[in-house]
């Protein structure tokens, strides 16, 4: 199964219907980044056939950017509708892969969405879990998609 | 049903056969903290027959005690081994509040482990029907269980 192609597929799909903005993939990332600086990263697990976790990782005006189209009002700060909307993203996100691995034979639950945001903060996961990351250039600056994932035969 | 003692029993008896640390639960509180300074969180989603997730905080000093004890050696900062264990340590927690909540364990699955730090982060997520936050005292310090359910109807 091609991850990125998952990621790639179902990011187009929450930002064309959804979020109504245009966000461009680029290649597959070859280093992981996990620092982060004035930035909210919205995370949600899955189980199942595949075990793994999704993250969006956005840049603070990304994600008012998206934020702003998704609600369609002006977002000067980060507030609770920006967290909320992160959140909610990576869960649409979520959604589309589920649907995905479905097509490929694998089902998977999720969980729900967390927003992580802050000044300076780093993430990490299990050091043996796969990891694909495709990052998205928005008019805003880049947003990056990554699943980390274990479990599938 | 009260998650709070869920939350309550499985930390006091994962401390104590995992990490050989005696801790003691405190009241919930009644508002939960959603910012954390100079704090490790591990965390770990629920999919499911119950959708949540499940975290706990520490602030770095303590997160460093709670890793030396589990791995058996001196921690003198928030390297990959404390990340790791406290990832771990919320696999753990959450494996054990899932079969309090339901015999069948096939009910509730986890998703992969993860982890967060940083000088300042919060976590935030959409209101849910069921969240608790239970704080904890060790003789290495204070820490809190998080855990935010909803039941799938």
């Amino acid at each position: 199964m091609d991850f990125a192609q998952a990621i790639i597929e179902a990011t187009s799909d929450v930002f064309n219907t959804m979020v109504m903005l245009e966000a461009a993939p680029g290649m597959q990332a070859t280093e992981k980044t996990t620092a982060f600086n004035d930035a909210i990263s919205g995370i949600l697990g899955f189980s199942g056939d595949i075990k793994g976790m999704l993250r969006i990782n956005c840049p603070n005006q990304v994600a008012m950017a998206i934020t702003g189209s998704l609600l369609g009002m002006e977002v000067e700060e980060i507030d609770d509708d920006v967290r909320d909307a992160i959140g909610e993203i990576a869960n649409m996100i979520a959604g589309g892969l589920k649907i995905y691995f479905t097509r490929h034979n694998h089902i998977i639950e999720l969980s729900i969405p967390t927003a992580i945001g802050g000044q300076s903060y780093t993430v990490h996961s299990l050091a043996n879990a796969e990891w694909v990351a495709v990052p998205f250039t928005l008019a805003a600056g880049v947003m990056v998609v990554e699943l980390q994932f274990v479990g599938l035969k | 049903m009260s998650w709070e003692t869920h939350i309550a029993d499985a930390t006091v008896e994962i401390f104590s056969t995992m990490l050989m640390m005696e801790v003691s639960s405190q009241p919930p509180l009644t508002e939960r903290i959603k910012s954390h300074q100079d704090s490790v969180t591990g965390m770990v989603g629920m999919a499911g027959l119950y959708k949540g997730m499940l975290a706990i905080h520490a602030p770095s000093q303590v997160a460093m005690t709670i890793t030396g004890n589990f791995l058996g050696l001196e921690v003198d900062s928030v390297n990959d081994d404390v990340k790791d264990a406290m990832g771990e340590l919320a696999n753990m927690l959450a494996g054990s509040i899932k079969a309090k909540l339901s015999d069948n364990s096939k009910d509730i699955q986890l998703s992969i482990p993860s982890a967060v730090c940083g000088d300042s982060y919060s976590l935030d997520y959409q209101p849910q029907q069921g969240s608790s936050m239970v704080p904890f005292e060790s003789a290495g310090g204070r820490f809190l269980v998080e855990l935010q359910l909803e039941q799938q109807t």
